[in-house]
Protein backbone atom coordinates (compact mmCIF):
# COMPACT_ATOMS: atom_id res chain seq x y z
CA UNK A 1 0.00 0.00 0.00
CA UNK A 2 1.12 3.68 -0.87
CA UNK A 3 0.86 4.86 2.62
CA UNK A 4 2.73 2.14 4.08
CA UNK A 5 5.76 2.47 1.96
CA UNK A 6 5.70 6.03 2.27
CA UNK A 7 5.68 5.59 6.21
CA UNK A 8 8.95 2.94 5.58
CA UNK A 9 10.29 5.52 2.79
CA UNK A 10 10.24 8.14 6.37
CA UNK A 11 11.69 5.56 8.71
CA UNK A 12 14.52 4.51 6.60
CA UNK A 13 15.80 8.05 6.93
CA UNK A 14 16.26 7.89 10.35
CA UNK A 15 17.98 4.18 9.63
CA UNK A 16 21.90 3.62 9.09
CA UNK A 17 22.33 2.29 5.79
CA UNK A 18 23.78 -0.79 7.11
CA UNK A 19 20.35 -3.52 7.32
CA UNK A 20 18.17 -1.05 6.21
CA UNK A 21 16.37 -3.37 3.82
CA UNK A 22 15.78 -5.58 5.99
CA UNK A 23 14.47 -3.75 8.84
CA UNK A 24 12.18 -2.04 6.67
CA UNK A 25 11.18 -5.42 5.18
CA UNK A 26 10.78 -7.06 8.85
CA UNK A 27 8.14 -4.25 9.51
CA UNK A 28 6.88 -4.11 6.09
CA UNK A 29 5.73 -8.12 6.64
CA UNK A 30 4.72 -7.37 9.95
CA UNK A 31 2.53 -4.30 8.90
CA UNK A 32 0.76 -6.61 6.65
CA UNK A 33 0.21 -9.81 8.59
CA UNK A 34 -1.45 -6.95 11.42
CA UNK A 35 -3.84 -6.00 8.13
CA UNK A 36 -4.45 -9.13 7.05
CA UNK A 37 -5.59 -10.27 10.40
CA UNK A 38 -7.89 -7.08 11.26
CA UNK A 39 -9.31 -6.74 8.10
CA UNK A 40 -9.80 -10.73 7.17
CA UNK A 41 -7.24 -10.25 3.92
CA UNK A 42 -9.47 -6.69 2.87
CA UNK A 43 -7.14 -3.71 4.62
CA UNK A 44 -8.58 -0.14 3.13
CA UNK A 45 -6.19 2.98 3.73
CA UNK A 46 -8.00 3.88 6.96
CA UNK A 47 -6.95 0.19 8.61
CA UNK A 48 -3.72 1.44 7.47
CA UNK A 49 -3.74 4.51 8.71
CA UNK A 50 -5.04 3.75 12.18
CA UNK A 51 -2.21 0.94 12.23
CA UNK A 52 0.21 3.30 11.67
CA UNK A 53 -0.85 5.62 14.31
CA UNK A 54 -0.39 2.83 16.44
CA UNK A 55 3.16 1.93 15.67
CA UNK A 56 4.11 5.72 16.08
CA UNK A 57 5.96 7.83 14.14
CA UNK A 58 8.50 7.13 11.94
CA UNK A 59 11.23 8.62 13.75
CA UNK A 60 10.64 6.67 17.24
CA UNK A 61 10.56 4.04 15.25
CA UNK A 62 13.75 4.10 13.67
CA UNK A 63 14.87 4.78 17.42
CA UNK A 64 13.74 1.51 18.95
CA UNK A 65 16.37 0.09 16.41
CA UNK A 66 19.47 2.47 18.07
CA UNK A 67 18.18 4.57 21.31
CA UNK A 68 21.79 5.94 21.61
CA UNK A 69 21.36 7.46 17.57
CA UNK A 70 18.42 10.22 19.34
CA UNK A 71 21.36 12.05 21.44
CA UNK A 72 23.02 14.86 19.94
CA UNK A 73 25.61 14.07 22.90
CA UNK A 74 24.84 11.11 25.27
CA UNK A 75 24.75 10.53 28.53
CA UNK A 76 27.71 8.37 28.23
CA UNK A 77 29.89 11.61 27.23
CA UNK A 78 27.94 14.13 28.86
CA UNK A 79 30.20 14.66 31.85
CA UNK A 80 33.31 14.65 29.85
CA UNK A 81 30.87 17.28 27.46
CA UNK A 82 30.05 19.90 30.22
CA UNK A 83 34.10 19.85 31.43
CA UNK A 84 35.47 20.27 28.22
CA UNK A 85 32.80 23.08 27.42
CA UNK A 86 33.91 25.12 30.48
CA UNK A 87 37.07 24.80 29.90
CA UNK A 88 36.64 26.29 26.66
CA UNK A 89 34.69 29.05 27.72
CA UNK A 90 36.68 30.22 30.76
CA UNK A 91 40.01 29.93 27.92
CA UNK A 92 38.71 31.78 25.18
CA UNK A 93 37.51 34.57 27.19
CA UNK A 94 41.07 35.25 29.18
CA UNK A 95 42.51 34.85 25.58
CA UNK A 96 39.93 37.49 24.37
CA UNK A 97 40.57 40.17 27.78
CA UNK A 98 44.51 38.95 27.10
CA UNK A 99 44.00 40.58 23.44
CA UNK A 100 42.06 43.19 24.57
CA UNK A 101 44.47 44.54 26.41
CA UNK A 102 47.59 44.21 24.83
CA UNK A 103 45.82 46.12 22.19
CA UNK A 104 45.00 48.77 24.38
CA UNK A 105 49.06 49.61 25.14
CA UNK A 106 49.74 48.99 21.57
CA UNK A 107 47.57 51.47 20.84
CA UNK A 108 44.69 49.97 18.31
CA UNK A 109 42.26 49.34 20.61
CA UNK A 110 38.48 49.31 19.50
CA UNK A 111 35.82 50.91 21.30
CA UNK A 112 34.47 49.43 24.31
CA UNK A 113 31.29 47.90 22.51
CA UNK A 114 32.77 46.38 19.74
CA UNK A 115 35.06 44.76 22.35
CA UNK A 116 31.64 43.26 24.76
CA UNK A 117 30.34 42.57 21.45
CA UNK A 118 33.50 40.24 20.54
CA UNK A 119 33.23 38.98 23.59
CA UNK A 120 29.67 37.90 24.03
CA UNK A 121 29.72 36.69 19.92
CA UNK A 122 32.86 34.31 21.35
CA UNK A 123 30.90 32.07 23.55
CA UNK A 124 28.60 30.80 21.45
CA UNK A 125 31.44 30.10 18.63
CA UNK A 126 33.18 28.08 21.40
CA UNK A 127 30.74 26.15 22.85
CA UNK A 128 29.61 25.36 19.03
CA UNK A 129 32.73 23.72 18.03
CA UNK A 130 33.15 21.59 21.61
CA UNK A 131 29.62 20.45 20.42
CA UNK A 132 30.55 19.81 17.08
CA UNK A 133 33.55 17.88 18.42
CA UNK A 134 31.17 15.94 20.46
CA UNK A 135 29.00 15.69 17.91
CA UNK A 136 31.03 13.32 16.25
CA UNK A 137 32.37 11.67 18.93
CA UNK A 138 28.66 10.55 20.10
CA UNK A 139 28.06 9.45 16.16
CA UNK A 140 31.17 7.02 16.10
CA UNK A 141 30.18 5.42 19.11
CA UNK A 142 33.41 6.59 21.25
CA UNK A 143 32.86 6.11 25.18
CA UNK A 144 33.82 8.61 27.48
CA UNK A 145 35.55 6.72 30.68
CA UNK A 146 36.92 9.82 32.54
CA UNK A 147 36.08 8.38 35.79
CA UNK A 148 36.73 4.99 35.52
CA UNK A 149 40.01 4.77 37.90
CA UNK A 150 39.11 7.85 40.15
CA UNK A 151 41.00 7.22 43.04
CA UNK A 152 39.03 8.03 46.45
CA UNK A 153 42.71 9.78 47.64
CA UNK A 154 43.00 12.37 45.16
CA UNK A 155 39.74 13.96 46.67
CA UNK A 156 40.35 17.63 47.44
CA UNK A 157 40.43 18.71 51.11
CA UNK A 158 37.14 20.81 52.16
CA UNK A 159 38.21 24.22 52.45
CA UNK A 160 36.09 27.15 54.06
CA UNK A 161 37.48 29.27 50.79
CA UNK A 162 34.29 28.20 49.59
CA UNK A 163 31.93 29.98 52.39
CA UNK A 164 31.78 33.87 51.78
CA UNK A 165 33.41 36.21 54.86
CA UNK A 166 30.12 38.52 55.63
CA UNK A 167 33.09 41.04 56.22
CA UNK A 168 34.59 41.27 52.92
CA UNK A 169 30.87 41.43 51.54
CA UNK A 170 29.37 44.21 53.62
CA UNK A 171 32.87 46.36 53.80
CA UNK A 172 32.36 46.00 49.58
CA UNK A 173 28.58 47.00 49.98
CA UNK A 174 29.43 50.37 52.57
CA UNK A 175 32.14 51.17 50.70
CA UNK A 176 30.06 50.64 47.10
CA UNK A 177 27.49 52.53 48.72
CA UNK A 178 29.34 55.80 50.02
CA UNK A 179 31.24 56.20 46.70
CA UNK A 180 28.12 55.96 44.79
CA UNK A 181 26.08 58.30 46.92
CA UNK A 182 29.08 61.02 46.60
CA UNK A 183 29.36 60.11 42.96
CA UNK A 184 25.33 60.75 42.55
CA UNK A 185 25.15 63.93 45.01
CA UNK A 186 28.79 66.20 43.93
CA UNK A 187 30.29 64.56 41.09
CA UNK A 188 31.70 67.79 40.58
CA UNK A 189 33.81 67.45 43.20
CA UNK A 190 35.90 65.09 42.38
CA UNK A 191 38.80 66.41 40.78
CA UNK A 192 42.18 67.91 41.54
CA UNK A 193 42.48 70.42 44.73
CA UNK A 194 45.35 72.50 45.24
CA UNK A 195 46.65 72.98 48.82
CA UNK A 196 48.71 76.04 47.72
CA UNK A 197 46.77 78.39 45.48
CA UNK A 198 43.13 77.24 46.71
CA UNK A 199 42.63 76.32 42.80
CA UNK A 200 39.74 73.53 41.64
CA UNK A 201 39.70 71.77 38.82
CA UNK A 202 36.79 69.36 38.44
CA UNK A 203 37.51 65.99 36.34
CA UNK A 204 35.82 66.30 33.36
CA UNK A 205 35.77 62.97 31.76
CA UNK A 206 35.20 61.40 34.85
CA UNK A 207 31.50 63.79 34.85
CA UNK A 208 31.12 62.49 31.14
CA UNK A 209 31.30 58.82 32.03
CA UNK A 210 29.42 59.25 34.91
CA UNK A 211 26.19 57.20 33.83
CA UNK A 212 28.70 54.05 33.49
CA UNK A 213 30.47 54.26 36.58
CA UNK A 214 26.98 54.09 38.55
CA UNK A 215 25.90 50.92 36.30
CA UNK A 216 29.48 49.38 37.65
CA UNK A 217 29.63 50.43 41.13
CA UNK A 218 25.55 49.63 41.02
CA UNK A 219 26.75 46.23 39.03
CA UNK A 220 29.29 45.43 41.99
CA UNK A 221 26.83 46.69 45.25
CA UNK A 222 23.83 44.41 43.81
CA UNK A 223 26.71 41.13 43.43
CA UNK A 224 27.66 41.72 47.04
CA UNK A 225 24.38 41.87 48.18
CA UNK A 226 23.70 38.85 46.08
CA UNK A 227 26.83 36.75 47.46
CA UNK A 228 25.41 37.51 50.92
CA UNK A 229 22.42 36.51 50.60
CA UNK A 230 24.24 33.16 49.48
CA UNK A 231 26.63 32.69 52.01
CA UNK A 232 28.30 30.47 49.81
CA UNK A 233 29.94 30.42 46.26
CA UNK A 234 28.19 28.01 43.52
CA UNK A 235 29.34 27.62 39.38
CA UNK A 236 26.72 30.28 38.54
CA UNK A 237 28.29 32.70 40.87
CA UNK A 238 31.69 32.35 39.66
CA UNK A 239 30.23 32.78 36.52
CA UNK A 240 28.51 36.43 37.45
CA UNK A 241 31.68 37.42 39.34
CA UNK A 242 33.58 37.30 35.85
CA UNK A 243 30.44 38.84 33.95
CA UNK A 244 30.78 41.52 36.67
CA UNK A 245 34.61 42.04 36.19
CA UNK A 246 34.58 42.31 32.36
CA UNK A 247 31.75 45.11 32.92
CA UNK A 248 34.24 47.25 35.09
CA UNK A 249 37.21 46.57 33.27
CA UNK A 250 34.77 47.87 30.05
CA UNK A 251 34.42 50.66 32.19
CA UNK A 252 38.16 51.41 33.75
CA UNK A 253 38.92 50.98 30.18
CA UNK A 254 36.91 54.19 28.93
CA UNK A 255 38.24 56.24 31.60
CA UNK A 256 41.49 55.34 30.95
CA UNK A 257 41.05 56.54 27.06
CA UNK A 258 38.58 59.10 28.02
CA UNK A 259 41.66 60.57 30.20
CA UNK A 260 44.21 59.89 27.43
CA UNK A 261 41.96 61.48 24.84
CA UNK A 262 41.58 64.74 26.84
CA UNK A 263 45.45 64.76 27.71
CA UNK A 264 45.84 64.78 23.61
CA UNK A 265 43.56 67.41 22.87
CA UNK A 266 45.37 69.60 26.00
CA UNK A 267 48.65 69.17 24.81
CA UNK A 268 50.47 67.07 27.17
CA UNK A 269 51.40 63.94 25.54
CA UNK A 270 51.80 60.69 26.99
CA UNK A 271 50.93 59.17 30.12
CA UNK A 272 53.70 58.55 32.09
CA UNK A 273 55.35 61.87 33.58
CA UNK A 274 58.55 63.28 31.60
CA UNK A 275 60.59 63.95 34.44
CA UNK A 276 61.87 67.51 32.95
CA UNK A 277 58.28 68.45 32.49
CA UNK A 278 57.30 67.51 35.88
CA UNK A 279 58.01 70.68 38.55
CA UNK A 280 56.50 73.03 35.21
CA UNK A 281 53.80 71.00 34.89
CA UNK A 282 53.18 70.91 38.68
CA UNK A 283 53.14 75.21 38.62
CA UNK A 284 52.02 76.05 35.64
CA UNK A 285 49.04 74.23 35.05
CA UNK A 286 47.48 71.99 38.25
CA UNK A 287 45.13 70.16 36.08
CA UNK A 288 47.13 68.60 33.30
CA UNK A 289 48.92 67.76 35.99
CA UNK A 290 46.17 66.11 38.58
CA UNK A 291 44.80 64.84 34.86
CA UNK A 292 48.14 62.83 34.22
CA UNK A 293 47.83 61.22 37.85
CA UNK A 294 44.12 59.76 37.05
CA UNK A 295 45.27 58.67 33.77
CA UNK A 296 48.31 56.74 35.42
CA UNK A 297 46.24 56.04 38.22
CA UNK A 298 43.33 54.11 35.84
CA UNK A 299 45.80 53.08 33.55
CA UNK A 300 47.60 50.95 36.58
CA UNK A 301 44.18 50.10 38.28
CA UNK A 302 43.28 48.20 34.78
CA UNK A 303 46.13 46.27 34.15
CA UNK A 304 45.64 45.49 37.99
CA UNK A 305 41.82 44.55 37.01
CA UNK A 306 42.70 42.15 34.25
CA UNK A 307 45.26 40.67 35.92
CA UNK A 308 43.26 39.66 38.82
CA UNK A 309 40.45 38.83 36.25
CA UNK A 310 43.16 36.31 34.21
CA UNK A 311 44.24 34.70 37.09
CA UNK A 312 40.42 34.17 38.53
CA UNK A 313 40.07 32.36 35.32
CA UNK A 314 42.52 30.23 35.21
CA UNK A 315 42.01 29.27 38.72
CA UNK A 316 38.65 28.16 37.55
CA UNK A 317 40.23 26.32 34.65
CA UNK A 318 42.32 24.24 37.04
CA UNK A 319 39.28 23.49 39.48
CA UNK A 320 37.54 22.11 36.38
CA UNK A 321 40.26 20.23 35.71
CA UNK A 322 40.92 18.13 39.07
CA UNK A 323 37.23 17.34 39.38
CA UNK A 324 34.15 18.59 37.75
CA UNK A 325 31.74 18.83 40.69
CA UNK A 326 33.99 21.33 42.68
CA UNK A 327 33.49 25.00 42.19
CA UNK B 1 -4.16 -7.46 37.49
CA UNK B 2 -5.79 -3.51 36.75
CA UNK B 3 -3.17 -0.94 37.60
CA UNK B 4 -5.38 2.67 37.99
CA UNK B 5 -4.37 5.22 35.61
CA UNK B 6 -3.09 7.85 38.34
CA UNK B 7 -0.34 5.59 39.16
CA UNK B 8 2.35 6.26 36.91
CA UNK B 9 5.50 5.21 38.70
CA UNK B 10 3.60 1.75 39.87
CA UNK B 11 3.00 1.33 36.11
CA UNK B 12 6.63 2.73 35.44
CA UNK B 13 7.89 -0.16 37.91
CA UNK B 14 5.54 -3.20 36.91
CA UNK B 15 6.99 -2.34 33.21
CA UNK B 16 10.83 -2.44 34.64
CA UNK B 17 10.36 -5.61 35.87
CA UNK B 18 8.71 -7.19 32.63
CA UNK B 19 11.24 -5.92 30.57
CA UNK B 20 14.18 -7.36 32.51
CA UNK B 21 11.80 -11.24 31.98
CA UNK B 22 11.30 -10.43 28.23
CA UNK B 23 14.72 -11.64 26.58
CA UNK B 24 14.16 -15.06 28.48
CA UNK B 25 10.81 -15.19 27.52
CA UNK B 26 11.36 -14.76 23.76
CA UNK B 27 14.44 -16.90 23.88
CA UNK B 28 11.98 -19.82 25.53
CA UNK B 29 9.32 -19.50 22.45
CA UNK B 30 12.24 -19.86 19.86
CA UNK B 31 13.20 -23.37 19.87
CA UNK B 32 11.17 -23.85 16.87
CA UNK B 33 11.76 -21.69 13.60
CA UNK B 34 9.05 -18.49 14.38
CA UNK B 35 8.58 -14.98 12.55
CA UNK B 36 7.86 -11.95 14.78
CA UNK B 37 4.06 -11.50 14.06
CA UNK B 38 3.59 -15.23 14.85
CA UNK B 39 5.51 -14.78 18.05
CA UNK B 40 3.98 -11.02 18.86
CA UNK B 41 0.27 -13.30 18.96
CA UNK B 42 2.15 -16.44 20.69
CA UNK B 43 3.11 -14.35 23.66
CA UNK B 44 -0.03 -12.65 23.92
CA UNK B 45 -1.87 -16.25 24.18
CA UNK B 46 -0.25 -16.70 27.57
CA UNK B 47 -0.73 -13.26 28.54
CA UNK B 48 2.63 -11.60 28.04
CA UNK B 49 1.63 -7.89 26.22
CA UNK B 50 4.92 -6.96 24.04
CA UNK B 51 4.41 -4.69 20.83
CA UNK B 52 6.58 -4.42 17.90
CA UNK B 53 8.56 -1.59 18.71
CA UNK B 54 10.15 -3.84 21.60
CA UNK B 55 9.96 -7.25 19.84
CA UNK B 56 11.66 -6.74 16.55
CA UNK B 57 14.94 -4.73 17.62
CA UNK B 58 15.15 -7.22 20.33
CA UNK B 59 14.97 -9.79 18.23
CA UNK B 60 17.71 -8.17 16.05
CA UNK B 61 20.15 -7.83 18.64
CA UNK B 62 19.52 -11.32 20.26
CA UNK B 63 20.49 -12.36 16.88
CA UNK B 64 23.71 -10.03 16.82
CA UNK B 65 24.76 -11.30 19.69
CA UNK B 66 24.74 -14.74 18.10
CA UNK B 67 21.67 -16.33 20.51
CA UNK B 68 19.19 -16.05 17.35
CA UNK B 69 19.40 -17.03 13.69
CA UNK B 70 17.24 -15.63 11.24
CA UNK B 71 16.57 -16.54 7.60
CA UNK B 72 13.99 -14.76 5.11
CA UNK B 73 11.20 -17.61 4.04
CA UNK B 74 8.52 -16.33 1.30
CA UNK B 75 5.64 -17.50 1.64
CA UNK B 76 3.14 -17.15 -1.54
CA UNK B 77 4.20 -13.27 -2.42
CA UNK B 78 5.14 -12.44 1.28
CA UNK B 79 8.72 -12.66 2.70
CA UNK B 80 9.29 -13.51 6.18
CA UNK B 81 11.90 -12.99 8.52
CA UNK B 82 11.92 -16.32 10.85
CA UNK B 83 14.45 -16.89 14.17
CA UNK B 84 15.26 -19.81 15.88
CA UNK B 85 17.12 -20.31 18.49
CA UNK B 86 20.94 -21.06 17.69
CA UNK B 87 23.45 -23.73 19.72
CA UNK B 88 25.22 -20.63 21.79
CA UNK B 89 21.58 -19.41 22.14
CA UNK B 90 20.46 -22.55 24.04
CA UNK B 91 23.20 -22.72 26.25
CA UNK B 92 22.41 -19.13 27.03
CA UNK B 93 18.34 -19.82 27.34
CA UNK B 94 19.84 -22.39 29.78
CA UNK B 95 21.76 -19.72 32.05
CA UNK B 96 19.01 -17.42 31.86
CA UNK B 97 17.07 -20.30 33.35
CA UNK B 98 18.62 -21.15 36.37
CA UNK B 99 19.42 -17.14 36.89
CA UNK B 100 15.62 -16.28 36.96
CA UNK B 101 14.87 -19.21 39.26
CA UNK B 102 17.44 -18.63 41.62
CA UNK B 103 16.43 -14.66 41.79
CA UNK B 104 13.03 -16.23 42.17
CA UNK B 105 14.28 -17.76 45.33
CA UNK B 106 15.95 -15.25 46.84
CA UNK B 107 13.09 -12.61 46.16
CA UNK B 108 10.39 -15.31 47.41
CA UNK B 109 12.70 -15.39 50.71
CA UNK B 110 13.08 -11.79 50.66
CA UNK B 111 8.91 -11.21 50.88
CA UNK B 112 8.35 -13.68 52.99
Amino acid sequence: MEIIERYLYQVGKHLPAKGREDILAEIRSHLEDTLDERTNGKPTEEDAVALLKEIGAPRQTAASYNPQSQYLIGPGLYPLFRMVAGIALVATLGAQLLAGVISLWTGSLINAGEFVAGLIASVPSALGWVVVVFMILQASGVQANIDDDWDPRTLPAIDNKEDIKRGDQIFGITAGIILLALLIVMPERIGIYSSLGGEFYSNPVILQYLPWIYASLALGIGFDIYLLWQGRWTIASRAMEIGKDIFSIVVVTMLYKGHAAWLEAHGSSGVVFNLQELPTDLVSNLQLFGMKVFCMAFGIALIVMVAVTISKLVKMIIRALRGAEKV
Amino acid sequence: MKTQTNSEPIENLTQELRRGALPLAVLSMLGENKYGYALISELEECGIKIDQGTLYPMLRRLESQGLLQSSWVVEGTRPRRYYQISVEGSEVLRLLTEEWRHLNQLIEKLLA
